[in-house]
């Protein structure tokens, strides 16, 4: 695919999107978070829509990670954050005393900022997942490996080594085994925190491309530090200041006609 | 010269001078005891020393050289009425004649130097009161007496040969077969000691111990004969007459006889063979004459067992703590003192623990145990004495430290993104733990364990309290199940040092062993810890693009 063709795919084929009109994956309520006593999400109020990307924007600090990080309770392993609110995942009370957090993780999928494939081969890494399941059919975990590298776009580059260690592999591809593992366990929602602020402006563009056909799959959110990208691969998009929920709205809107001051302000350059 | 000091010049050449000493201290230490040890093995020559004594008497020396010193004497010509002359250590063997090995012989004694070479000498190693140095006289075999030198020489070795082999049936017999049989006889006393504490001693089963008692001991009557036959060949292996220095002559049977050579008479390659004899003699054989000669296999094979042991022990305890302390445990208070207690346990004398493992682990846990399974044996205790399990035990407790800290540190390092990865895919903690951070530790968990055993190998003090012996009449492993035998008294290379060294009655004998026992100790350690280097460098070979 030239650049120019994927800048055509990826220009708006939804010029009238509502979140009014969608379906609901995830659902959040009046969401406060604090570290210690320090308050870092404010007052969080918005619906997550099924089958889009979401993209959340903001300056450095401003909470984006952090929300990120609740919607598969991945702030659950600091000791001194506490929450309240209510976030749901199509119904099911995220945060609920009987929810298993094990099994909301392998419905909310995660890509970190910086790549972090396990020391292991690339086979075993998308396996992981699979086998943390019990799966240890060989039929299985084969086609799901090779449909989860075909969905990361990575099949082609490593279907000759699968058995070659992940760690072997350049950034670009490391960061896609990252994605090929996080899907093979199916998960409803991929979160991305910055999944390529880490990146070459190749593998930048290879990882955009691929969060669009992922849509199609999955419900995605993703942070990210920079707006461009988000104006490309979002539907909707968020922005965050203070850990506030300034603006939420779909993308061209929000990157064309923002309501509120900060927001302008900080599409516009005047910080960020 | 302001310049040279300004720029530090002088602490990089104080620094590099402190390094060179400690390199040259290392190298040092090392060149030393290897000389030391393994001139022990080399075949020495032996001199014949003329001495004149004050009184005018006149004597005859044979031995091997060992030493030489400086030593002050009175001297009237001299500008301080001192001089100094050098005195040698002589080492004339025949301990059963002169009642000594080694003497002192002042160089203002000797007449005609120190350097002759007694022709054709012949030295005997003997089972008993060491080494013997003559010339052969005659040797008698069934009746028969050959004087001729060449063919005397001859026939013994022929009947050494033959002497050698019956040593080795008759101990094969006596500490394999026999000892087998004993340790099943025991058994058996054991189980009729068991049966009536139960008080289930039924007339069945005095029979069935009976039957199976009056077998081993047909048994035994074999061997023992076997072994008695032997013992009656071996009598008619016939003696050696040697003439010795004094004009004495020393009558020596042949089945004393380890083996002899003649020192003087070797050429290179002869005594680069007697050496590499020599050396595989000690690390194979069993000790002699209150191991003062002879090998150390004994000790060999209890400091490995040992050590191994430890081991298998330390490991799982080590990582075990480090993991709850570094993931699950809460940073405050209370893990702050438990990091400190394990950091000080590292500072405690070794003999303190040695006396914790006598006081808890043999005393205690060793008693209870022995009321709770063994009560049919008592009073003579089986866990309850110091043994191979309590020594391994003791010196796992004494380096559980060096684990738990080197863990800690490896855990430390895996990166909390990999933690995190792992958890996003929906794994528990505990999984993450040991599908993906447990694996990346183990080159850390073998740092640790490396230091670990470098320490519990050259521990001493504690193993003493805790079951080293002196002489341990059976091995901690062998043939009979099963196999490790965990209540047993092991001997160990580090207290054999000390006993050789310190604790025999001939000192001047037994320093070369003691240099060779140090320098055997050195490298078995190097080479466990060689081992585990190894399989580590191999395992981060795996990780490598992860530490960037």
């Amino acid at each position: 695919m030239s650049e120019q063709n994927i800048s055509v795919a990826l220009d708006r084929d939804h010029r009238s999107l509502s979140l009014a009109e969608e379906k609901v994956a995830m659902e959040v309520k009046n969401w406060n978070l604090y570290y210690g006593t320090k308050q870092a999400l404010k007052d969080i109020n918005m619906i997550v829509p099924e089958h889009r990307v979401t993209a959340f924007i903001g300056p450095s600090g401003c909470g984006k990670s952090t929300l990120l990080r609740c919607f598969n309770r991945m702030n659950d392993l600091i000791d001194i954050v506490n929450v309240d609110g209510e976030m749901t995942l199509h119904g099911d009370d995220v945060y609920a005393k009987e929810m298993n957090v094990a099994s909301l993780r392998r419905r909310v999928g995660m890509v970190f900022q910086k790549p972090n494939p396990f020391p292991k081969t690339i086979y075993e890494n998308v396996a992981y997942g699979l086998r943390l399941q019990g799966i240890n059919d060989k039929g299985i975990l084969d086609e799901t490996v090779e449909w989860a590298l075909k969905g990361a776009g990575l099949w082609e580059e490593v279907k000759d080594r699968l058995n070659e260690n992940a760690l072997g592999m350049s950034g670009g591809q490391q960061q896609r085994l990252c994605i090929a593992r996080a899907i093979a366990i199916k998960p409803e929602v991929l979160l991305l925190d910055e999944p390529t602020s880490a990146l070459d402006p190749i593998s930048t563009l290879a990882i955009e491309e691929l969060i669009f056909e992922l849509k199609k799959e999955f419900t995605i959110l993703i942070v990210t530090h920079n707006m461009q990208q988000a104006a490309r691969v979002s539907d909707y998009t968020a922005f965050m200041y203070m850990g506030e929920l300034i603006e939420y709205t779909d993308t061209d809107s929000l990157f064309t006609n923002p309501q509120m001051k900060r927001t302008e302000d900080y599409i516009t350059g005047r910080y960020g | 010269m302001r310049d040279w000091f300004k720029k530090g010049e002088h602490w990089i050449w104080f620094s590099a001078s402190t390094v060179s000493i400690s390199v040259v201290l290392v190298f040092g230490l090392l060149a030393m005891i290897s000389y030391k040890g393994l001139i022990h093995f080399w075949p020495h020559d032996v001199y014949h020393i003329e001495v004149k004594h004050q009184n005018g008497e006149k004597e005859v020396i044979v031995g091997e050289m060992h030493d030489s010193k400086m030593k002050e004497i009175e001297d009237p010509n001299a500008p301080h009425g001192k001089a100094e002359i050098p005195q040698y250590l002589i080492k004339t063997g025949n301990r059963d004649v002169y009642g000594i090995d080694f003497r002192w012989v002042s160089s203002a004694d000797v007449v005609g130097g120190v350097d002759t070479l007694e022709k054709d000498v012949v030295v005997i190693e003997r089972y008993e009161y060491g080494n013997v140095y003559g010339h052969i006289q005659s040797i008698t075999v069934d009746g028969k007496t050959v004087t001729d030198p060449v063919k005397a020489l001859a026939m013994l070795e022929e009947q050494v040969e033959k002497g050698t082999e019956l040593h080795d049936e008759i101990k094969y017999i006596e500490k394999i077969e026999i000892g087998a049989i004993n340790y099943k006889i025991e058994g058996l006393r054991l189980e009729e000691k068991r049966l009536r504490a139960g008080g289930d001693f039924t007339d069945k089963d005095a029979a069935r111990l009976d039957a199976e008692r009056k077998e081993y001991q047909e048994d035994f009557d074999k061997h023992h004969k076997n072994a008695q036959a032997l013992y009656q060949q071996a009598d008619t292996l016939g003696e050696v007459v040697l003439s010795i220095a004094g004009n004495k002559s020393l009558t020596v049977p042949v089945k004393k006889i380890v083996h002899f050579w003649q020192p003087n008479n070797l050429n290179f390659g002869e005594r680069i063979g007697f050496f590499f004899s020599a050396v595989k003699n000690f690390l194979l054989d069993d000790p002699r004459e209150a191991n003062t000669e002879g090998g150390v296999f004994p000790a060999i094979i209890g400091t490995v067992t040992m050590v191994m042991l430890m081991a298998v022990f330390v490991t799982p305890m080590g990582v075990i703590a480090a993991i709850y302390m570094s993931e699950y445990a809460r940073e405050g208070v209370v893990l702050k003192m438990v990091r400190i207690s394990i950091n000080n346990l590292a500072g405690v004398p070794s003999i303190v623990f040695g006396i914790f493992g006598l006081g808890f682990f043999v005393y205690i846990i060793g008693s209870s145990i022995d009321e709770l399974f063994y009560s049919y044996a008592l009073p003579s205790p089986t866990f309850g004495s110091p043994g191979l399990l309590w020594a391994s035990l003791t010196m796992a407790l004494l380096t559980l430290p060096v684990v738990i800290v080197s863990t800690q540190e490896g855990l430390s390092r895996i990166p909390r993104s990999l933690r995190e990865g792992g958890l996003a895919l929906g794994a528990t903690k505990s999984e993450t733990i040991m599908r993906i951070i447990l694996p990346m530790t183990v080159p850390a968990i073998m740092t640790g364990l490396i230091l670990a055993i470098a320490r519990a190998a050259g521990e001493v003090a504690p193993l003493m309290l805790v079951g080293v012996v002196k002489l341990a009449p059976e091995l901690p492993l062998d043939m009979v199940a099963p196999f490790v035998h965990l209540d047993r008294k092991f001997m160990h290379l580090g207290f054999h040092i000390y006993d050789v060294g310190f604790q025999s009655p001939n000192v001047e004998a037994s320093q070369p062993l003691v240099y060779a026992t140090s320098l055997l100790l050195v490298l078995i350690i190097l080479t466990l810890n060689l081992g585990a280097i190894m399989i580590r460098n191999k395992l981060r070979e795996k990780y490598k693009s992860l530490d960037n």
